[in-house]
């Protein structure tokens, strides 16, 4: 789908050149395109017609775009009946674009006319460009040679470094920067330039030709930290930018070229790609004026509605997804009024499903905490991090037969020309990678088929705990394939028409559907009629319909009806508890390149989590909360701790872990009730053993309790005052008992063995003489 | 005088105020490093700082103030992080219902973010509301912190609530911290366990305090401080006095019979403030009068004091009923009891002979007060309904010998069968 252009052979524009010669300052370089642009946006044409919402907005916000202000009226005329090409990449001027490219884009119209400026930076010191390495100043971004830094240095330094210069300013120490030559101007990169607001950023989310030949990319905007309201922040790197939530509709001429913009995981590597990298974390909302962090899987609503993904096939002509596109359209509408402070009433509350995107970008903050940014982790805080369950890990150790064997059954379950509708069953206890591995291979499935070699599927999951009720599966199925929510009986009524090869549902509708069900015993009803359908559909002719089930326990299929389980059980996978070994290569795996655990801690974390439970979660969560304990106790005992070694988890740490997560608190608290609490629980445990009933009434309880104190000189505790602490006790659930307006008739019975109790109140310093009875 | 009386009252306003603030009380804990409190603010703190998530149960019994230590924490680090935490609060007992529950939440979260709220939304759709607010709170650094009350009552039925909420503190970009707080100490044995399996146990264990430190507790809130607006001579006589009263001997006593029955520190402050309250108006001060005072009202004992100011008639039946159970009938009624009472009327001929109706009356009277039951709820006409005795024999046997009115017959009725 390469187009070149030939109608722009101008070129008036070097590859390799930059436009603008000298900072034609505006008044306030920061406020000149917000303003312009919301000067533009409100400007509502009358004549707008709801038949065609979606060129509206695109319209408004083609205002900024520097070079012609098109009147939106009679272009729309022009535009309506001939075609709209939309392409994937473009060749213009001698530059590839494609969508999802970052560019330069050009500020103003005359900022082009001489080119003398070259990309390459000079040395701040030499002023010569050259060839020789140079090395980037962290502080003021001006580059130097290897050679004229004083000291010179050999080869580019590890990590942040800043000139002498800027050291020296630092330190406070007032120092002259070397002055260029006469009659030599500091020529500034594009980068400056963009730094200091003489050009724009953008990401180009789209690419098509007008019919009258000119083109046109839809972008959208990035924004330097000046210009945002909470102005630079101290945190802020010097090649920072924020994506802001603000497209905007260019004509491909004032694109320049391009730039990277990176994620902050590309920009770490990104050591020397040239002068055009910048760093990108944040997304910028220009309604609110906050931010929020780019989420590391790009699934933002606005992505989804953007017409991208459709209309690449040149030539198609634009169909306007209008429902979709309208209501990006009113969102934004919505969020601009009620930022006025008026027409509250118009907004859709966001709890609703129709409201659900209005108003979520309000949550992103004011300005970026300074802690996220500038903590330097220690080694302790790292291996928090990458222990947490929530942190994807690279590879999933210990379980590649099990990933092997369910992407061997999906492969072989699309791959045939006529898939055959099957059924596959997980089980497993619970934290021992099921959905992950599930997971997985689906990633991987799908880089698969993006490089074309499968056919194209498409993929479900569900989750059976969090449906509201077993029969809003089918809801929830519906809505995932053709994007539509109806009640959960229409729906399977649908449903069943497309699986049994009637009226099919949604866009994919001869793809293959592979449906994870998780928690599937959650799916039981009565008469089970739920999961029967479910695993009907995939029998009949022609579903389609590929199954995948995950539940704990290992004979559901031999719980159900004769007619589901002949249907669910052929194929089974079982998900075994990890032994000692797997958990310490799964932590291992983690904690690679961190030094923080002791190899034993580990051995021992992982040794005891395999004998209880084999709970990778368990596992995880133990170590974790062992760094937290070392990490306390770092902490508390001061900054200047004098034996760096300490600084490790160690099997101390680890111990106290496990101890938190598996004993339970009974013993403590036994041991620190009141007085009478004691003397009430060994009085239970003497009744036990004299009548060897668990039962005992409050009754004859308070006898033996008032007696025993008779005889051991303590103060006499009254009925009412025995009876409450009966009942506190019993809230606690150290006994079990019944409710105290029972009064005398009370039953109370030891929650706990009787020798724990025993353990516990053996020597109890405030009672010497409890022990005889025990 | 007039003047004494109103410094007395302002301290005692002073001194009320004080002992209803939780964040004075437990002030205390901020500066020492091993409490509770700290572990729970590097736990919570580190978790927002570090954007990780973390679920942390609270247990221990009532009155240790587990809420107390959330609130302070949750308020220091509203501090720290200001515009990052917003703070979501159930209660076991108001959402346990797993809907409610998500509803509740939902309206929270639309309320904090100044979002508007549908009550019409399904569960579903707050779930999924849910979901999209932790994310992108995630995403804008901001922690969402869900405090649990009564933790142990969401661990019925299904815990879809529990579920959602901790499967989906498993994805990355989410950053929240579930703090549940208990009573019961086997709260995380009822989960269930794929919901116990995604949740990251730290407990931290309340215990109630030892008697040193109720002591402290004890000056921390009674002492008056030397630069409030209450005239110099007056705070220094006042501390003098509270000083000497705590070391003398017999306050060591007082404190040692409330701590038997309950150390929690609930159970103190409701003590102080009976304590303040029996203050010497006259002279502004403490005594141990007050505490002695303060102590017996603590103690009172319900049954007893109800029993002491029965009729005689209710006595009778009381005793009769009591004869009837060492007699062994299993079940009577009132019915059994009017012949019993017959019996005994016969056979000592005393001057409380009463009309059946009468005896009704009295018999109703007693039900009223919760001295005697119907052993089961429902069926039968009330007289031969099967009644059963609230108090034990010793209580009755007691409240006889203190009673003045009592005749002796009915002395006499009880002992006799208790030595036959």
């Amino acid at each position: 789908m390469d187009l070149s252009t030939p109608s722009k052979a101008t070129s008036r524009r070097k590859p390799k050149m930059v436009a603008s010669p000298s900072p034609m300052s505006p008044a306030t370089p920061s406020t000149v395109r917000r303003s312009l642009r919301l000067l533009e946006t409100p400007t509502k044409v009358p004549s707008e017609t709801p038949v065609k919402p979606t060129s509206t907005p695109k319209r408004k916000r083609a205002a900024p775009s520097p070079k012609t202000p098109i009147q939106p009226e009679p272009k729309r005329q022009r535009r309506q009946p001939k075609k709209r090409a939309y392409y994937l990449k473009v060749v213009y001027d001698g530059g590839e674009f494609a969508a999802g490219d970052d560019v330069y884009v050009k500020r103003r119209e005359g900022a082009e006319s001489d080119a003398d400026e070259s990309e390459e930076e000079m040395c701040r010191v030499c002023f010569r460009a050259g060839v020789a390495v140079m090395v980037e100043c962290d502080v003021c971004l001006g580059g130097f040679h290897l050679r004229c830094v004083r000291p010179p240095l050999r080869r580019v330094p590890e990590g942040d470094w800043a000139c002498p210069y800027c050291t020296a300013e630092r330190a406070g120490k007032a120092i002259e920067r070397p002055k260029p030559p006469e009659g030599k101007r500091i020529m500034r990169t594009a980068k400056e330039k963009l730094l200091s607001s003489d050009l724009w950023a953008a990401r180009i989310e789209s690419l098509w030709r007008e019919p009258d030949g000119i083109f046109w990319a839809k972008v959208r905007w990035y924004i330097i930290p000046e210009e945002t309201a909470a102005g630079r922040q101290p945190h802020n790197l010097r090649r920072e930018l924020y994506r802001t939530n603000d497209l905007g509709v260019i004509e491909m001429e004032t694109i320049l070229r391009h730039c990277y913009v990176m994620s902050p995981n590309e920009f770490k590597d990104a050591n020397d790609d040239g002068d055009d990298v910048f760093y990108c974390e944040y997304e910028y909302d220009i309604n609110w004026h906050n931010f929020k962090r780019l989420a590391d899987i790009d699934d933002e609503p606005e992505t989804k509605e953007d017409p991208s993904d459709e209309p690449y096939n040149a030539g198609n002509e634009y169909n306007s997804d209008t429902d979709e596109d309208s209501e990006y359209d009113e969102e934004e509408e919505p969020t601009k009024c009620s930022s006025a402070g008026k027409n509250q009433a118009h907004e859709l509350a966001a709890n609703l499903w129709k409201g659900r995107i209005y108003g979520l970008q309000k949550i992103g903050i004011r300005k970026i905490p300074e802690h996220v940014r500038c903590h330097q982790k220690t080694e302790l805080e790292k291996a928090k991090a990458t222990l947490l369950l929530a942190t994807l890990p690279k590879s999933l150790p210990c379980r590649d037969n099990e990933m092997e064997e369910i992407s061997a059954f999906v492969k072989d379950a699309i791959c045939n020309d006529q898939c055959l509708g099957r059924c596959l069953y997980i089980h497993g206890v619970p934290g021992t990678g099921k959905t992950m591995s599930v997971l997985a291979v689906m990633r991987r499935l799908r880089s698969e088929l993006e490089s074309g070699n499968l056919r194209p599927y498409c993929f479900i999951e569900i989750n059976g705990l969090k449906l509201a009720s077993p029969e809003n599966i089918y809801k929830a199925i519906y809505e995932q394939l053709s994007g539509h929510r109806v009640g959960w009986k229409k729906a399977l009524h649908f449903l069943t028409e497309h699986f049994s090869g009637g009226t099919k549902v949604g866009k994919q509708a001869n793809k293959p559907i592979i449906l994870l069900i998780d928690e599937l015993d959650l799916l039981l009803t009565r008469n089970q009629s739920v999961l029967y359908n479910i695993l009907d559909w995939p029998t009949r002719p022609n579903s389609n319909l590929v199954v995948i089930g995950i539940a704990n326990t290992m004979d559901l299929p031999e719980k159900l009806l004769p007619r589901i389980s002949s249907r669910m059980g052929i194929q089974r996978l079982c998900f075994g508890p990890y032994n000692y070994q797997q958990l310490q290569e799964i932590i291992t795996s983690r904690l690679k390149g961190i030094a923080a655990f002791e190899e034993q801690a580990i051995e021992f974390a992982s040794r005891k989590v395999a004998a209880m439970s084999g709970d990778a979660r368990r596992a995880l969560e133990i170590c974790r909360r062992a760094a937290e304990f070392a990490d306390y106790r770092i902490k508390q005992s001061g900054h200047t701790s004098v034996n760096r070694g300490k600084n490790v988890v160690c099997m101390g740490d680890i111990e106290a872990a496990i101890q938190e997560v598996f004993q339970a608190p009974h013993i403590q608290v036994m041991k620190n009730c009141p007085k009478f609490g004691k003397i009430i629980l060994v009085a239970m445990v003497h009744e036990l053993y004299k009548s060897g009933l668990g039962e005992v009434t409050i009754d004859k309880l308070a006898a033996t309790v008032i007696s025993w104190c008779h005889a051991n000189r303590e103060l006499l505790p009254g009925y009412d005052t025995l009876l409450k602490i009966c009942c506190k006790l019993g809230e606690s659930k150290i006994i079990l008992c019944e409710e105290g307006t029972k009064h005398k008739l009370q039953k109370l019975q030891l929650n706990y063995p009787s020798d724990d109790v025993s353990f516990a109140l053996k020597e109890s310093p405030d009672l010497p003489w409890l022990s005889k009875y025990l | 005088m007039a003047a004494a009386a109103s410094v007395a009252s302002q301290a005692q306003a002073l001194l009320r105020g004080r002992i209803c603030d939780q964040g004075f009380v437990h002030s205390a804990l901020r500066s020492s490093p091993d409490t509770n409190y700290s572990k729970l603010k590097y736990l919570v703190g580190s978790s927002v700082s570090e954007a990780c998530n973390n679920s942390v149960l609270l247990l221990g019994p009532r009155g240790c103030g587990k809420a107390a230590v959330v609130e302070m924490v949750l308020d220091d680090l509203k501090k720290e992080h200001p515009d990052a935490i917003s703070v979501i609060r159930l209660n076991g007992m108001l959402h346990s219902d797993d809907n409610c529950a998500m509803k509740e939440i939902a309206r929270q979260l639309c309320l904090e973010h100044q979002l508007s709220f549908s009550k019409m939304a399904s569960s579903d759709d707050n779930t999924e509301f849910m979901i999209d607010m932790l994310r992108e709170c995630g995403l804008a650094h901001k922690t969402i912190i869900f405090v649990l009350e009564e933790f142990d009552l969401f661990a019925q039925g299904k815990q879809r609530l529990l579920y959602s909420l901790l499967d989906a503190m498993q994805s990355l970009t989410s950053q929240a911290i579930v703090i549940g707080v208990s009573c019961r100490l086997d709260a995380d044995q009822l989960l269930e366990k794929r919901v116990r399996s995604r949740f990251s146990h730290r407990k931290l264990i309340f215990l109630p305090s030892s008697v040193d430190s109720l002591q402290r507790l004890m000056e921390h809130l009674l002492m008056l401080p030397k630069d409030s607006h209450l005239p110099t001579k007056y705070v220094m006589e006042y501390n003098a006095r509270v000083t000497s009263i705590f070391s003398d001997k017999k306050f060591k006593g007082i404190l040692n019979s409330l701590t038997d029955s309950d150390a929690t520190t609930s159970h103190i402050l409701r003590f102080l403030f009976r304590v303040v309250s029996y203050m010497d108006m006259d002279s502004g001060l403490l005594s141990m009068q007050s505490f002695m005072n303060a102590l017996s009202s603590m103690q009172r004992q319900p049954k007893m004091d109800s029993l002491q100011d029965l009729s005689i008639l209710e006595l009778y039946i009381l005793v009769c009923m009591h004869r009837l159970e060492d007699k062994e009938h299993s079940s009577y009624n009132f019915t059994t009891i009017m012949k019993e009472y017959k019996s005994v009327q016969d056979a000592y001929r005393t001057s409380d002979n009463y009309s059946h109706n009468i005896c009704f009356r009295a018999f109703e009277h007693l039900l009223d007060r919760e001295l005697i039951s119907f052993a089961d709820k429902k069926g039968k006409a009330l007289e031969y309904r099967p009644v059963k005795l609230l108090i034990s024999s010793q209580e009755l046997a007691q409240s006889l010998k203190l009673n003045t009115i009592c005749p002796a017959v009915l002395q006499k009725l009880l002992d006799r069968e208790r030595y036959m």
